[in-house]
This record gives structure tokens, C-alpha cells and sequence, in this order.
């Protein structure tokens, strides 16, 4: 047997082990995503952009791109505050009817009274669309009720309408259209986080509420809705996040215009807009410092005002 | 089951794995493999004609036209392997590819260099007067007796150094369904028809006539545009940088929303799937503008003997003499083929062989005069899908008409932007400011440097 060296320290200090093992998330974390962060706003500072085949600057302009992006125009609008009103619609429009949903379908099948049949089917259908690209998805919307598309050909046959309706150039349809197919890309993704969370109950608190004489509405309000809070709210803080960055269906269902009258365009489609061709990397640096701005700040609202009740 | 289930999903994990990687040790291990002949070229001068060229012959082009062309008619080198990038026109995407290739060009391997690439009359002078193209002359392409002259001159620099030639000459004409203009004029001859469509008065009143008896005189409300920006006795974008939109211009604008408002047009973008299905037997539109290469390839709807309505177009000059578009072949500079750059360029300009076979058997319109000449003067010569009508001989007439001018390197996206935000006036979804608004907006975005009213 080896005799192990005789050490004077009085106790061994595990500490730096706990540094060494979660420093690999924080140097990955700076350099892919805290550098290019500090690099977007640095960007932001300067004029930096392609004019045809030559390069415009990099000039130092101070705040110039941010005055830029909020100033009125003829009409009176701000166009980035308008692209976000558009872009939070089109999210809450979504959002709403999938964290419904999903709630719902949640309690459905991870409650033991129901024991729906099948349910490894389901759960695999209802997450389907999540595996379709989501430009596949908009472009298979965009054939489907384009002028000469089924839709409007069917509705034709069955004689609910006479002349060809144009669902691209109506604001409601196309930003009902937007909803939809978030709603439906995104529903079966938040049912099984949720189910997650309901499963992470303890089945003792349901039985003692039904023992206790509780329906199932009281067991849904009274203990399961507190105890799944905190999966909730990152349910809807990531779902938030990911609806402000909302860019691939807007995007391919308009064709990048964000038609009618820039109704359905949102801000990462902005941003998008002066990444292409001129290759703004001033202007869009300045949308991005914005985006991330406007997420910090309502990711804090929806934090607190979920999480307030429970203190 | 799920064991079945769990192999497919890590199969499927793996090969898309596979899938992404595999072009890359494609693309480096060609090059080792022709390593010497490959870097040959790029060391030697290029004066040394018995220098071995490169493997690789590149191509970028916006569609599927001329490869067609060039496959059928072009005999490739032996060893050479041509490759094509195609990236859509629609949004600048082509644009923007070819812009962040050329500026690599420099530092890309030899068989990824681009060799020749394709451009529009829209965006030519984006590139011509730039290093990236290269003095065609210098490469042994001098002969241009054949060739019209604004082709050469569209092609051509500041200071006149030819750098690409094009495989078309592009008049366009009105091309209109035969069967409805009976109905609607009384007459299918093109000679007659231009007699009553030869202005816009003219124009514009029998587009009543024709929604009266439930036809549309065009597809779109853009279908004009062309004519009419074509037309301009400026450019779009002044010396001072200002975007300055033409009376020709703003006469389409009001043509449009008029077009619109009375049902005499469909609102549909020009190359939408609404437009191109009244191409069909059973559409009911009269009036299209284009070239030869719209109805040889734009057209494909009518082009089809199956679908209904082959032989039963015609082409006339139509209100206003105009040209669209044109697909030139650029050089471009490092190019390590510098042989067969020269020689495509040739081929396509001065083999009369392949120039009479694009006029025979693709409905092209070249850029021979000579050969041109001659299916204009031939009485046995016609087209089938405009009625036996001799495109050729009203084409000659029309190219003499050409004059390229009032271009600048924004007009394709200047273009796009204007018809698409113009059309929701047309629509009606907006008020005629918000539109301008919209689309100063967008040329702000996608061109910092204009300035916008």
C-alpha cells in the first residue's frame, strides 16, 4: 500500500475544482457571445457600409445611427417602434393561443384520471410541425392561399366567395396567417415542457386536494398552475425571447417586405433589410443594441410580474 | 419499436453530419488532386499561351437561360469541368452573392475562382467599371463588326475597355393573345394591331374596351413599367446622389393605379405565379411587353403545345419602342481559363452556326446582325408560337431603336422596390404618401447613399 504524503494544509480546499468545472461555459460564453455583443455595439458607434462593389467607411458617426433610427418620418412615424408594436402583436397573437393550448394538452395527458389512449402518438404529432423548417412551412402557407392556391380555389368551388380573395394583401390575414403558423410550429414544444413540469409534482399534493373534496378546476388553480410557475415563466421568458427575434415566417411569407405597408415586418426583418446588399453593419448594429435592450426590459416585466405572488 | 425508432433518428443524425461535411473535404481535395496544374496558371504570366489552364471552369448566373444555351451549343475543352452558381435575381440575392465571391476572387483557390459571370442591363455598370471584370480584347475576343452596338457599348468602361460581350439583343415588343384581340380590336394582324395600339391613348382606351368584354389588357400593373422606364430622359439617381423619378415614370405610376382601379389589370408582380397562370389557355389577358427571351422562357406557360394557346400569340412594337434586360457574359478578372473565356465569348457573338440554332430552335434573338438579318429577309422562316409571325424581321426593325442610356448600378432592387410598394397603392392597402413613404424607407435600407425626397 502507498502511503499518501503527509500534508500540513489543515483541510483541502475543493473550491478551484468548482471553478475549473463550469469555467469551459463561461469562456464559451465570452468569446461567441459576450465579444460579438460588445462588438455589435461597438459597430453601432460607426458608418460602415457597401456602396456597390466599395466599401463606405468605417467613420466614427457617435450616435448618429441610433438618432437615425428614431427619427419621425413625413408621416410621423418611428419605424423601429412601429416594427416592434408589430412584432410583439404578432407574438402575443401566437403566444396566447400556444401557451393555451399547450397548458391544456399538458393537463390532458399527464393526468392520471383522464389516461388518454395513444398518447405517445399524439405527443409525437402535435410536436411534428416543430421538425419542419419553418421557411418549408411558410412557403407551403404562401402556396396554399396564394391567389391561385388551393384556398382560394376551393372556397370558389364550395361558392363562399366570387372573386379571388388576396390574403397578402389584407393586414389581418397576413398577420392571422404569422400567428397561426407560430402557434402551430411551437405548441407541441411548449406541451412537453410543460408536461415536464407537471411531472416534476408531486402526485402526493393532487390526491391530497382530492381527498380534501377539490375539483379539478380548484387542483388546476390551487396547486398545480403555483407549483408549475417557475417552468412557466421560462416557458414564456424563452418563448418571449424567441418571438421578439421572430424573422423566418414573416420573412418568407412576404417575401422580406413585411407586406401590407410594412404591417407584418418585424425587427429582426428590419435588421435583416440593412444587412442585405449594403451591408449596413452600422445601422443594423444599432437595431440590435435596441432589440436587445427592448428583450432585457421585458423579460424583467414578465419576471416580476409572474414570480411577484409568490413573495 | 423505439429501438427501431432511436437507430433511424441516430442514423438520420449522422448522415445529415455526413451530408454537411462531405462538401467540404470535396471541395479541398480537388484541388490537391490537380495541385500542379492548378497553381501553374496563377505563377505563370498569362501571356504564355502553352501554360496548362485551370480545371474548373466557373459560372455564376441568375438562372437556368443561358446554361441551357451553353450546354446544348458549347463544346467544352476536354479536362475542363464547368460549374455553375445560381442564385435567383428576386431581392438582390444574386447580386449579393456574386459581390462577396468577387471580393474574395483574390484570395480563392484557383478552381474556385469565378471565371465568367452573368449580369443584367439593371446592374452591369455595377461591375464593368470595376477591376473585378477584365479587357475581353486582351483575352483575343476583337471581332465585334456583328454585334449591336449598345451591347458592346453596356459592356464597356468608363473609358471604353470592352469587358464581356451578351448572347441576345433585347428590343422588346407588345406581345398580345391573337384570339382575344379579335375579339377585342376586330383584328389579330400585328401590322393592324399596331395601327390601333401605337400610343398610350390608344393604349389606355382599349384597355376599356377589352375589361368591357372581360379580359384584362395586362397581368400585372407592372407589365407597362418597362416601356415606360425605358423611356426616361434621365436616370433614376441624379449625380448629386438624389433619387429623381422621370416624368415617364410617374406616367406609369398614374397608367397603374388607373389600370387597377377600373379592373383593366390584375395586381400580381410580374413574375408571380397569378401573372404567369393567365398565360394559360384559359387566361383571359391580352397585352404582355418583353423581348424575345420573355416569351422563349418567360412564357413558359404558353410555350407548352399541351396547354392550349401555342401559335396563339403575336408581337407588334406597341405604344413606345423600349428594350428590357439582356444577359451579358462578363470576364472576370483572375480568371485561370483565360482560353475558353474568350472562346464561350466568341462562340456566342460570332459562330454563325450557333447563332442561326438559337434562333431555329430556342426563339432567341441574337446578337449577329448577319444572322439576324438573314431570318429577317427568309420568307420560309416563322415562329410557331406567335402564328408563323417572322419575330426576327420586326425585332431588326426594333433593335435599331436601342440606346443604352439613363442606367445606373441600382436599378434592378430600385425597380423591384418601386413596382412592389406601388402596388399597394394600386391595391389600395395604403394612401399614395405612405407608399413613397415605404419605398424611400427601403432604398434607404438597401442603399444608404441615395437620397430620397
Amino acid at each position: 500500500m502507498k502511503r499518501l504524503p503527509v500534508r500540513k494544509s489543515k483541510g483541502i480546499s475543493y473550491a478551484k475544482w468548482g471553478y475549473i468545472f463550469i469555467a469551459p461555459f463561461f469562456i464559451t460564453y465570452a468569446i461567441f457571445v459576450l465579444y460579438p455583443q460588445m462588438l455589435t455595439i461597438y459597430n453601432s458607434f460607426f458608418e460602415n457600409y457597401r456602396s456597390g462593389l466599395k466599401q463606405v467607411g468605417p467613420n466614427f458617426v457617435g450616435l448618429e445611427n441610433y438618432v437615425k433610427l428614431f427619427t419621425p418620418d413625413k408621416n410621423g412615424t418611428i419605424d423601429i417602434l412601429k416594427y416592434a408594436g408589430n412584432t410583439v402583436i404578432l407574438w402575443v397573437g401566437g403566444a396566447i393561443p400556444q401557451i393555451t393550448i399547450a397548458l391544456l394538452l399538458a393537463i390532458f395527458f399527464t393526468s392520471y384520471r383522464l389516461k388518454i389512449r395513444g398518447q405517445q402518438f399524439f405527443k409525437t404529432v402535435i410536436y411534428m410541425p416543430n421538425l419542419i423548417m419553418a421557411s418549408a412551412f411558410s412557403m407551403l402557407f404562401y402556396t396554399l392561399f396564394s391567389p391561385v392556391g388551393p384556398i382560394n380555389a376551393l372556397l370558389t368551388d364550395w361558392g363562399m366567395i366570387d372573386a379571388t380573395l388576396d390574403f397578402f394583401s389584407q393586414k389581418i390575414t397576413v398577420r392571422g396567417m404569422i400567428m397561426l403558423m407560430n402557434f402551430l410550429l411551437w405548441f407541441g414544444n411548449t406541451t412537453i415542457l410543460l408536461m415536464a413540469g407537471i411531472m416534476g409534482i408531486d402526485q402526493n399534493m393532487f390526491e391530497a386536494a382530492q381527498i380534501d373534496g377539490a375539483n379539478s378546476v380548484q387542483v388546476f388553480f390551487r396547486v398545480t398552475l403555483p407549483l408549475l410557475m417557475p417552468i412557466l415563466v421560462y416557458t414564456i421568458i424563452t418563448a418571449l425571447i424567441g418571438g421578439l427575434q421572430m424573422f423566418d415566417v414573416p420573412q418568407v411569407l412576404t417575401n422580406g417586405g413585411g407586406t401590407p405597408n410594412r404591417t407584418s415586418m418585424t425587427l429582426i426583418m428590419f435588421l435583416n433589410n440593412y444587412l442585405k446588399t449594403s451591408k449596413n453593419y452600422g445601422m443594423a448594429g444599432a437595431i440590435s443594441v435596441i432589440i436587445f435592450i427592448i428583450t432585457g426590459i421585458l423579460s424583467l416585466i414578465v419576471y416580476r410580474s409572474l414570480t411577484k405572488q409568490d413573495n | 419499436m423505439k429501438k427501431a425508432l432511436a437507430l433511424l433518428l441516430a442514423l438520420v443524425m449522422v448522415l445529415s453530419l455526413a451530408a454537411c461535411g462531405s462538401s467540404e473535404p470535396a471541395a479541398t481535395e480537388a484541388p490537391k488532386a490537380d495541385a500542379p496544374a492548378a497553381e501553374a496558371p496563377a505563377e505563370a504570366p498569362a501571356e504564355e499561351p502553352a501554360a496548362e489552364e485551370g480545371k474548373v471552369f466557373r459560372i455564376y448566373a441568375w438562372n437556368e437561360e443561358f446554361k441551357g444555351f451553353f450546354e446544348k451549343y458549347y463544346e467544352v475543352p476536354e479536362g475542363i469541368t464547368v460549374e455553375w452558381v445560381i442564385n435567383p435575381n428576386d431581392g438582390g440575392v444574386y447580386q449579393d452573392k456574386l459581390d462577396e465571391a468577387l471580393l474574395n476572387q483574390a484570395n480563392a483557390p484557383a478552381d474556385e475562382k469565378i471565371d465568367m459571370f452573368l449580369a443584367e442591363a439593371d446592374y452591369i455598370l455595377k461591375y464593368t467599371d470595376t477591376e473585378f471584370t477584365q479587357d475581353i480584347t486582351a483575352l483575343g475576343v476583337t471581332d465585334f463588326s456583328n454585334t449591336y452596338e449598345y451591347t458592346v457599348q453596356a459592356a464597356s468602361d468608363s473609358n471604353g475597355v470592352v469587358k464581356g460581350v451578351s448572347f441576345q439583343c433585347c428590343p422588346a415588343a407588345l406581345i398580345y393573345r391573337r384570339s382575344i384581340a379579335e375579339d377585342v380590336l376586330g383584328t389579330s394582324e400585328p401590322a393592324e394591331v399596331q395601327e390601333l395600339l401605337n400610343s398610350w391613348d390608344k393604349f389606355n382606351a382599349v384597355a376599356a374596351d377589352a375589361a368591357a368584354k372581360g379580359y384584362y389588357m395586362t397581368a400585372s400593373e407592372a407589365a407597362t413599367f418597362r416601356v415606360f422606364s425605358n423611356n426616361t430622359s434621365a436616370p433614376l439617381v441624379n449625380e448629386a446622389g438624389e433619387l429623381v423619378l422621370d416624368e415617364a415614370i410617374t406616367t406609369w405610376q398614374a397608367q397603374a393605379k388607373n389600370f387597377a382601379d377600373n379592373g383593366y389589370t390584375l395586381t400580381a408582380d410580374i413574375w408571380s405565379d397569378e401573372c404567369t397562370a393567365q398565360m394559360f389557355a384559359d387566361g383571359k389577358t391580352m397585352c404582355y411587353f418583353g423581348p424575345a427571351w420573355y416569351f422563349n422562357f418567360s412564357m413558359g406557360n404558353a410555350q407548352d403545345p399541351e396547354k392550349g394557346c401555342y401559335g396563339d400569340w403575336a408581337i407588334c412594337q406597341g405604344p413606345q419602342a423600349h428594350f428590357w434586360g439582356g444577359t451579358w457574359l462578363l470576364a472576370a478578372t483572375g480568371s485561370d481559363n483565360p482560353t475558353m473565356l474568350a472562346d464561350v465569348m466568341d462562340t456566342f457573338i460570332n459562330d454563325e452556326e450557333v447563332c442561326k440554332a438559337l434562333i431555329e430552335n430556342e426563339a432567341q434573338f441574337t446578337n449577329n446582325q448577319a444572322v439576324n438579318a438573314a431570318f429577317a429577309e427568309d420568307p420560309n422562316y416563322g415562329n410557331e408560337f406567335l402564328g408563323g409571325q417572322n419575330d426576327v424581321a420586326i425585332f431588326v426593325e426594333l433593335a435599331k431603336n436601342i440606346r443604352f442610356e439613363n442606367k445606373t448600378i441600382y436599378d434592378q432592387l430600385l425597380t423591384e422596390g418601386l413596382q412592389g410598394y406601388w402596388r399597394e397603392y394600386c391595391d389600395g392597402t395604403v394612401t399614395e404618401e405612405e407608399a413613397m413613404a415605404n419605398y424611400y424607407k427601403y432604398i434607404n435600407e438597401k442603399y444608404p447613399e441615395i437620397v430620397t425626397p
